[in-house]
């Protein structure tokens, strides 16, 4: 099976456990965790009960990642042992690190892609086996003022104490990241933000000096740029630096990324990109989230031509452009 | 004029591909968050109820901690150790009562407190949860704001256990050493922790610690494990090839080496004593090191146990109920 028909594979399962939850409530009929503010104290409850029910299902999922250098979390999304994580924990691609389960269960696991923009990781356990994993939610399945949960290992794994957990509120979603009121600390880097249906959508990153403002990757960014961060080496900031530029800045939308403006005297404005055009595509590629705009066009040298395929109006236009480079502070 | 503009426009792309100069995202009102001024609403009578079994223990008109009253006579609990040199409470009507103290537990870091009032008036006391130690993980959880004006509210966050002891320290960096027949040397003396104010020096050379000559490191923290903050060690330094003699009152890991851990420098003020605990209960709750000795409550509104360590911004413990009511239960017995 490819890794693409994989990742199709968990969103249907995710789909199955979603939907039934969703369709046996009706319009006036919300579950306690989707209204604004839970009423009394049989409504909190009902928050509990969810959250502790699913607890039981994906924490077997959530391993600790231990290097020379420090530890960081993450949780298993396939039965062969792949692991979202942060970028900032792995590092980069190839490296060796020992993932420690729930039990104790110490594996070594292998570095995969990733991108320093969303702080995403990937890593995969070597050995070949089986094992518990929790679904990935479906892309833009979460918003703003959805409960969630995190799991990680602050300040480390302990096995007496085990997996931690911490409630709370999506408090802003961007388009690279999602914030939340959970509370978190060096450890939890690259541990599941959970919905309350159990399905990750997001990977700790950033703990704020606010305790109760820290950051996370999105699923967004795992699923647009997938095969991106399985097969090629971590984009870093210095590759967005080093790499090809187009001179655009977006807002990410549902129907693609709309241009807010155009840098004078770049590739975008001699190939006549305007503020409001919506870009879809880049050599073919859907472009669904930010970043991967930013991936696509930075992977590639300075000087190589691309195909953009963007929306005007109602028309729909078709456009080769060479790549300029991005211009540095002299 | 061109290297400026490729200044400014180079400035202007990044900040427009990381940051968000024209659209601003809708974030979640401050109220409807977890810790916001509504959730607790949600609570009704209960969350009243909660707020006038706690009061705070003020010394020198500063809060520094927070007790549950246990009596309706008007007795109340809290941690001894950051209780010491109370004078008066506050409760959540901002009334304040003269206290003394009528008894201390240093194995639990348990006290209990009387309130002196000349009205005899009957105070509200909580109401316990029994055997709270089971508490399943992900179980709501509140606590008293720090001005007894509303609720902190979180989960019980990991597995109900004991916390060992994490031993006193000297506040000192030594040589890592193996086998030394000179000494082992003092690279590092952490100002005003316990060495230094005992006249520990960099470069001594310790070859004795409570009259057993030492060899390697390992031999000197066998020593410091069995013992705790406050006690007293005896140790014989070679300086300049004359032997001194010191005597060190051991300190807190907490005041000596947690202000070298990036997560404790994020996690802001913590208890002194937050180890040697024969069992917690740990949560999630936003409370400071000034709200401990208050109570735990579950939804019912009773109390789970006593607060009694914040150890990280992500870490707090507990003392359940089958920890703290034996202890209170003989206290109450002793009393007239």
């Amino acid at each position: 099976m490819g890794l693409s028909a994989m990742l199709f594979a968990y969103m249907v399962v995710a789909q199955v456990i979603v939907l039934p939850l969703f369709s046996q409530d009706g319009e006036n009929n919300f579950s306690a965790w989707e209204k604004e503010l839970p009423q009394s104290i049989g409504e909190l409850k009902e928050i509990q009960k969810q959250m502790q029910s699913v607890l039981q299902r994906v924490r077997n999922t959530v391993v600790s990642v231990e290097a020379e250098d420090g530890a960081g979390s993450g949780v298993l999304i396939s039965s062969d042992g792949l692991i979202l994580t942060a970028a900032h924990v792995i590092g980069e691609r190839g490296r060796k690190m020992q993932i420690v389960f729930p039990d104790g269960q110490k594996l070594e696991a292998l570095s995969l892609g990733g991108s320093e923009i969303s702080d995403a990781g990937i890593l995969k356990i070597i050995e070949p086996g089986e094992w518990e994993y929790a679904p990935m939610a479906l892309a833009n399945n979460s918003k703003v003022g959805d409960w969630c949960f995190a799991l990680g290992h602050p300040s480390g794994f302990d096995a007496d104490r085990g997996l931690v957990l911490r409630v709370g509120r999506i408090i802003e979603k961007k388009e690279e990241t999602l914030q939340t009121d959970c509370r978190l600390l060096g450890g939890d880097s690259g541990g599941p933000l959970f919905s309350v249906y159990g399905e990750v959508i997001g990977i700790h990153s950033r703990i704020s000096q606010s305790p109760e403002d820290n950051f996370h990757t999105t699923v967004e960014s795992f699923i647009s740029n997938w095969e991106y961060f399985l097969n090629e080496e971590l984009h870093t900031f210095g590759d967005m630096q080093k790499g090809g530029f187009l001179g655009v800045s977006c807002k990410q939308a549902t129907d693609g990324l709309h241009i807010l403006a155009v840098v004078p005297n770049s590739p975008a404005m001699n190939a006549n990109l305007q503020p409001g055009d919506v870009l879809k595509r880049v050599d073919g590629m859907p472009l669904d989230t930010r970043e991967k705009l930013m991936i696509l066009i930075s992977s590639k040298p300075p000087g190589s031509l691309v195909a953009i395929d963007y929306l005007r109006e109602e028309n729909e236009i078709s456009v080769q452009i060479t790549l300029g480079e991005r211009l540095v502070e002299e | 004029m061109k290297s400026r503009l490729v200044i400014l426009w180079n400035f202007l792309s990044l900040s427009f591909l990381f940051g968000e100069p024209l659209s601003l995202p809708v974030a979640l009102a401050p109220e409807y968050r977890l810790n916001g001024s509504s959730i607790g609403n949600a609570l009704g009578q209960t969350k009243d109820d909660i707020l006038r079994s706690i009061v705070g223990l003020y010394r020198n008109e500063r809060l520094i901690a927070h007790g549950v009253i246990v009596d309706p006579r008007g007795f109340l609990l809290t941690k001894a150790s950051s209780s010491v040199g109370a004078r008066i409470i506050k409760s959540c009507q901002n009334e304040s009562f003269p206290i003394r103290i009528r008894k201390r537990d240093e194995v639990t870091d348990l006290a209990l407190w009387e309130i002196v009032s000349s009205s005899a008036s009957s105070w509200n006391s909580a109401t316990w949860e029994e055997e709270s130690n089971v508490t399943d993980l992900g179980s709501w959880a509140f606590s008293a704001s720090a001005s007894l004006e509303g609720i902190g509210l979180g989960v019980i966050s990991a597995t109900s256990r004991p916390i060992g002891r994490e031993g006193g320290v000297m506040g000192v960096l030594l040589k890592e050493t193996n086998s030394s027949s000179h000494g082992i040397e003092v690279l590092e003396v952490l100002p005003q922790a316990a060495g230094d104010r005992a006249g520990l020096k960099i470069s001594d050379r310790i070859i004795r610690v409570d009259g057993r000559p030492v060899k390697n490191t390992g031999q000197i923290n066998r020593v410091l494990q069995n013992k705790d903050p406050g006690d007293l060690l005896t140790v014989v330094v070679n300086r300049k090839d004359n032997e001194v003699v010191l005597r060190i009152t051991l300190g807190h890991q907490a005041v000596a080496f947690d202000l070298f851990n990036r997560n404790l420098i994020m996690s802001g003020p913590v208890s002194k004593r937050k180890d040697n605990f024969s069992l917690i209960l740990q949560h999630d709750l936003p409370v400071t090191k000034e709200m401990m000795g208050g109570g735990l409550f579950n939804l019912q509104g009773h109390c789970l146990g006593i607060n009694i360590a914040r150890v990280d911004r992500v870490t707090n413990y507990t003392l359940p109920s089958n920890v703290v009511l034996p202890v209170l239960n003989k206290w109450l017995d002793l009393l007239p």
